[in-house]
C-alpha cells in the first residue's frame, strides 16, 4: 500500500531511466535499449497480470508504439514508466477485447485459495512466491484491485501516476490497491497458517 | 528473505499481534503480512527480470525505423506529458497567462475598432440623411411659400406617402408650366402612385383637391392648378382631334407634361 510514501521499487533507477530516455529522444539507440531493459521487467509483469500468457506479444506491440511515439513523450524516468504503462495497458485492453475475454472476476478466488500448489511449506510461501502462484493470486482479485496492485507494486508507479494510467481518481486507486494488498496478505497468511501454523507465528513474532 | 522480512517488519509497522493473537479474526490477524514485505514478494514474483534479447532487438529496430522516418518530431499530446505536476501546472499557467494576454489584446482591438466603426457609421447616417433631405425638400421648397405648409418638423420626420405625393404634385404643378423636369426619382414615384404617366395630371388634381378640402384653407395656389390640368388635357385632346396646325401648341404643351 505504501501510504507512508516510502520510496517505491523502481525509483532507484529512475534517474538513470530519465537520462536514457532523454538521450533516446535525441536519437541514441543504445540509450533506448537501456530504457527498454529498465522498463520491460515491470511492464511485462503488469501485462502478465492483465493478459496472462499473451503478455509477451502484447508487450511487443506496446514497445512498437513506444518506440514510434517516443518523440512525443515529455517527462522524467518516473514519468516514462507511467507513460509506457499507459500504452501497454491500452494494448492489453485491445487484446482482451479482441479475445472477448471478460475482465477477471473474483470467481477464481476460491480456487486459488484452495490451491495446495507448490507452496506446501511455509518457507516456499514466504521466501519466494512462484511467479505463477503470485499471478494467480493477483488475478483472483477484482479487476480494479488487481490493476492497482500491479501498477503500484510491479511497475512501481506512485499513486497519482497509477491513477492517471487507469484514468481514475487517485483516491479510488489508492483504496483499490489497499484492499487488494490486504486481501493478498490474508490469503498468503492463511496459507502459511494452514500449512505450518505454529512456525509462522513463531517466526513472525 | 524470511529473516530479513521479519526483521524489517518488526520495528515499524507491524500489525499488532501481541499475546492475544487470535482475538479478532483468527487466520486473518495472524496471517497479515507486513506491507512492504508483501509488496517485495509480489514484485519479485511477478516482475520478469532478465530481458529477452529478441524483444529488445525488435524494440530497438522499431525505434531506429521511427527515428529515420522522422516520426520522433511529432508534437506531444496531452497524454504524453508526464512531467511532474508542478511543471505541468507551471507550463499550463504560463500558457494560460499568455492566452489571456492575447485575448485581452484582441478584445481591446475589437473595442477600438467598434469605437471607430460606430463613429463612422454615425457619419454614414448623417450622410444618408443629408442627401435625402434635399431631395424631398427640394420639391417641397417651392410649395412651402405658397401653401405655408407647417411641416417644420424637418427631414427626420418623414412625411407619409400621401403627403409625399401631395408635395410632388404641387411641385409638378409648379414646374410644369416652366418646362423644368421634376427630380427623376420623385417623378417616378409620382408616376407609380398615379398608375401611369398620362394619369399624373388628373391624379394630382384629385390629390391636391382632397388635401385642400381636408387641411388647408388657402385656396390661392391649389385652386388654380385644379382646373388647369383638366383644361390642358382638354385642349390637348382638342389639339389631337384637330391634328392641324393648332395642334402644334397642344403637342408641345403635352410634351412638356410628358417630359416632366
Amino acid at each position: 500500500m505504501g501510504q507512508g510514501g516510502e520510496p517505491r521499487r523502481g525509483h532507484a533507477y529512475d534517474g538513470e531511466l530519465g537520462a536514457a530516455v532523454a538521450r533516446a529522444q535525441d536519437g541514441d539507440e543504445a540509450a533506448f535499449a537501456v530504457a527498454y531493459r529498465l522498463v520491460q521487467p515491470g511492464l511485462l509483469g503488469y501485462l502478465r497480470g492483465m493478459v496472462g500468457d499473451d503478455a509477451e506479444d502484447v508487450a511487443s506491440d506496446a514497445w512498437l508504439e513506444i518506440s514510434r511515439d517516443l518523440g512525443r513523450f515529455k517527462g522524467d524516468g518516473a514519468g516514462f514508466r507511467g507513460w509506457s504503462a499507459t500504452i501497454a495497458r491500452h494494448r492489453a485492453l485491445d487484446h482482451l477485447r479482441r479475445q472477448k475475454v471478460r475482465p477477471r472476476s473474483s470467481a477464481l478466488e476460491q480456487d486459488v485459495l484452495e490451491l495446495p500448489g507448490v507452496h506446501s511449506t511455509h518457507d516456499q510461501a514466504l521466501e519466494s512466491l512462484s511467479t505463477e502462484y503470485a499471478l494467480e493470486l493477483v488475478r483472483g482479485l477484482p479487476r480494479d484491485q488487481a490493476e492497482a496492485v500491479l501498477l503500484r507494486v510491479v511497475v512501481g508507479l506512485d499513486g497519482p501516476a497509477a491513477a492517471r494510467v487507469l484514468g481514475k481518481r487517485p483516491g479510488a486507486v489508492r483504496t483499490a490497491a489497499y484492499r487488494g494488498l490486504k486481501r493478498l496478505a490474508k490469503q498468503l497468511g492463511a496459507e502459511g497458517v494452514t500449512d505450518d501454523g505454529p512456525r509462522t507465528l513463531g517466526e513472525s513474532k | 528473505m524470511g529473516e530479513r522480512q521479519s526483521g524489517g517488519g518488526m520495528p515499524g509497522r507491524r500489525h499488532v499481534r501481541p499475546g492475544g493473537t487470535a482475538s479478532g479474526h483468527s487466520a486473518g490477524a495472524r496471517g497479515v503480512l507486513d506491507d512492504a514485505a508483501l509488496e517485495a514478494l509480489l514484485a519479485a514474483a511477478i516482475r520478469v527480470e532478465g530481458v529477452d534479447a529478441e524483444g529488445e532487438r525488435r524494440a530497438v529496430a522499431a525505434f531506429r525505423a521511427a527515428r529515420e522516418a522522422g516520426v520522433h518530431q511529432a508534437r506531444a499530446r496531452r497524454r504524453d506529458d508526464w512531467r511532474p505536476r508542478e511543471q505541468r501546472g507551471l507550463a499550463r499557467s504560463v500558457k494560460a497567462t499568455l492566452s489571456l494576454f492575447v485575448a485581452s489584446l484582441a478584445l481591446g482591438g475589437v473595442a477600438v475598432a467598434a469605437i471607430g466603426s460606430a463613429g463612422s457609421s454615425s457619419d454614414d447616417g448623417d450622410d444618408k440623411v443629408r442627401p435625402t433631405a434635399p431631395a424631398t425638400s427640394a420639391p417641397e421648397q417651392p410649395a412651402a411659400p405658397s401653401s405655408g405648409e407647417p411641416s417644420g418638423s424637418g427631414p427626420s420626420d418623414r412625411p407619409d406617402a400621401a403627403q409625399d405625393t401631395e408635395a410632388q404634385c404641387r411641385a409638378y404643378e409648379q414646374v410644369k408650366e416652366r418646362g423644368n423636369a421634376l427630380d427623376a426619382a420623385a417623378w417616378q414615384r409620382l408616376v407609380t402612385a398615379a398608375g401611369g404617366e398620362e394619369k399624373v395630371a388628373p391624379f394630382c388634381a384629385d390629390q391636391l383637391a382632397g388635401a385642400q378640402a381636408t387641411s388647408r384653407p388657402t385656396p390661392s395656389t391649389p385652386a388654380r392648378p385644379t382646373p388647369t390640368p383638366g383644361a390642358g388635357n382638354a385642349t390637348n385632346g382638342a389639339g389631337n382631334a384637330d391634328s392641324g396646325g393648332s395642334g402644334q401648341a397642344g403637342e408641345t404643351d403635352n410634351g412638356v407634361g410628358r417630359k416632366n
